[in-house]
């Protein structure tokens, strides 16, 4: 039992957090951690337990806006952000936990916990989920190849062959045979042109082989072929010392942010401008849409998943990425990188 | 077949006039394929609200333009807005042009039977478009 009561009190040294247990307004035991905190930032475990005092006054206050919620008076804890060390060059920020531990003998404890460890977590799930999003995406893009595959270019190829039979088996007059041929060659054509789009859309070759700006020409030319929507693409950039990677994610930006602007916003005219400056390279793709509420799509849910992969693509790269947009006023994406020039 | 040949043997702008005159469509517009090209795009047009349409190449199975072209059979579709992007049914020309609704039919130049161009008629309004209304235009068509 001893033994026991001595591993109790071990782990209590060695949590991760600091402990400091009260009993009314007197200080009756605290952990390791708490004596190190108190000793090095000089704080007074009163104060702690008069700034905990406070809040609960405030929870049990019937003249708060939120007395008649039910959630809140059934929390057993009470968490308050403060901040320790406001006078130091970094100010420690911390959630001090209230706990009520004996309710008639007034013993309660206070635990600070680090808020960058609850940030860390925050973070760590929501990379999760974006792992997530990312493979679901993954599987939706081969589903969307194999549709494109089966229906448009295993069609076109049917039709052509079908039409190349009709050349063999139907007594037709030469101009009409002429016709024919004429047409075949166009269904195939129009297959060549569906390839060469899902190949472009997979990965562009004008990316690799001319470089960003013209596959952002590319990009435009095809958008508005197929959307009826302007497109204009300016950019004075020299992309040839671009990574690789760079440009790949300045492309898909440019992608997607059009995606966006014609699936979402309804835009009728986008614009793209790629700038290159001394030390940086600029990318903003404007749209005249109806635009959105941005902090509203910042959580995930379905779309903001895509602005999000896009700004983790850019952090990874140490680029930055912004949106900004309000209803009826349009969106405008913008991505920067840093460029080191030689 | 050039487009100067389709201009002198058939005058689809006149056509276009035509239909659009005498019924109430807020735009009526033929897709054909141009010279030597095997892209087809809108070439003649009545009651556009802008010059859009002509950046538009259509695609074979997309929209109600691209079915047509595909199926060689008239098509139609009420509430044309609510498609996206992405959506086989997304028309660009109902998009440039804010048609809620339209139908279009096959243009056949030649006896093969296969599809050359597209009609297409169309409202802003949200007055609805049936099979009758593809037949009417089939009417205009035949009677050209």
């Amino acid at each position: 039992m001893l033994e026991t009561l001595n591993w109790i009190e071990r782990y209590f040294d060695e949590v991760t957090d600091a402990v400091f247990i009260f009993k009314e307004e007197n200080l009756l035991v605290s952990n390791q951690l708490a004596k190190d905190l108190q000793a090095e930032l000089k704080i007074d475990p009163n104060y702690l337990a008069q700034v905990a005092d406070a809040s609960v006054k405030q929870k049990l206050s019937p003249t708060d806006d939120c007395f008649k919620c039910s959630i809140r008076n059934l929390m057993k804890e009470i968490s308050i952000p403060i901040t320790l060390a406001n006078d130091k060059l970094h100010p420690l920020e911390y959630f001090l936990i209230y706990h009520v531990i004996d309710a008639d003998n007034h013993v309660f404890s206070l635990t600070l916990k680090s808020r960058g460890i609850i940030e860390r977590m925050d973070q760590v799930a929501e990379q999760r989920q974006l792992n997530q999003y990312v493979n679901r995406a993954h599987e939706e893009e081969r589903k969307k190849i194999s549709a494109d595959l089966h229906d448009s270019i295993a069609q076109g190829v049917y039709s052509a062959i079908m039409g190349v039979r009709r050349l063999n088996e139907e007594e037709l007059s030469e101009a009409n045979v002429a016709k024919l041929t004429s047409i075949i060659e166009r269904q195939l054509n129009d297959t060549l042109t569906e390839v060469k789009g899902m190949a472009l859309d997979i990965r562009p070759s004008v990316l690799d082989n001319f470089g960003l700006l013209p596959a952002l020409r590319v990009l435009g030319q095809r958008t508005e072929e197929n959307s009826g929507v302007t497109v204009d693409v300016v950019g004075n950039a020299d992309t040839d010392q671009l990574s690789t990677n760079v440009q790949s994610v300045l492309y898909r930006i440019a992608q997607e942010s059009i995606h966006n602007a014609l699936k979402h916003a309804r835009a009728s005219e986008i614009s793209l401008l790629l700038v290159a400056h001394n030390h940086f390279i600029n990318l903003e793709v404007i749209d005249n849409g109806v635009g959105f509420d941005v902090p509203k799509h910042r959580q995930f849910n379905g779309r903001s998943l895509g602005l999000m992969n896009m700004n983790e693509r850019v952090k990874a790269l140490n680029g930055s990425f912004e949106i900004t947009s309000e209803p009826g006023n349009g969106t405008t994406v913008t991505a920067k990188f840093p460029v080191a020039t030689a | 077949m050039s487009l100067e040949k389709f201009d002198a043997h058939n005058d689809y702008q006149s056509l276009v006039n035509h239909v659009y005159q005498c019924t109430d469509f807020d735009f009526v517009g033929v897709a054909l394929p141009a010279a030597g090209q095997s892209t087809i795009k809108w070439y003649f047009v009545a009651g556009n609200q802008n010059e859009q349409f002509r950046k538009i190449v259509l695609r074979s199975g997309i929209g109600i333009a691209g079915l047509v072209v595909k199926t060689g059979k008239p098509f139609w579709q009420n509430n044309l807005q609510r498609f996206e992007y992405s959506n086989q049914l997304y028309t660009p020309i109902a998009q440039v042009e804010a048609l809620q609704s339209a139908a279009a039919i096959p243009i056949y130049t030649s006896a093969i039977r296969i599809v050359d161009g597209v009609l297409l008629a169309g409202y802003r309004s949200d007055q609805q478009v049936s099979q009758e209304s593809t037949s009417r235009l089939a009417n205009y068509l035949t009677t050209f």
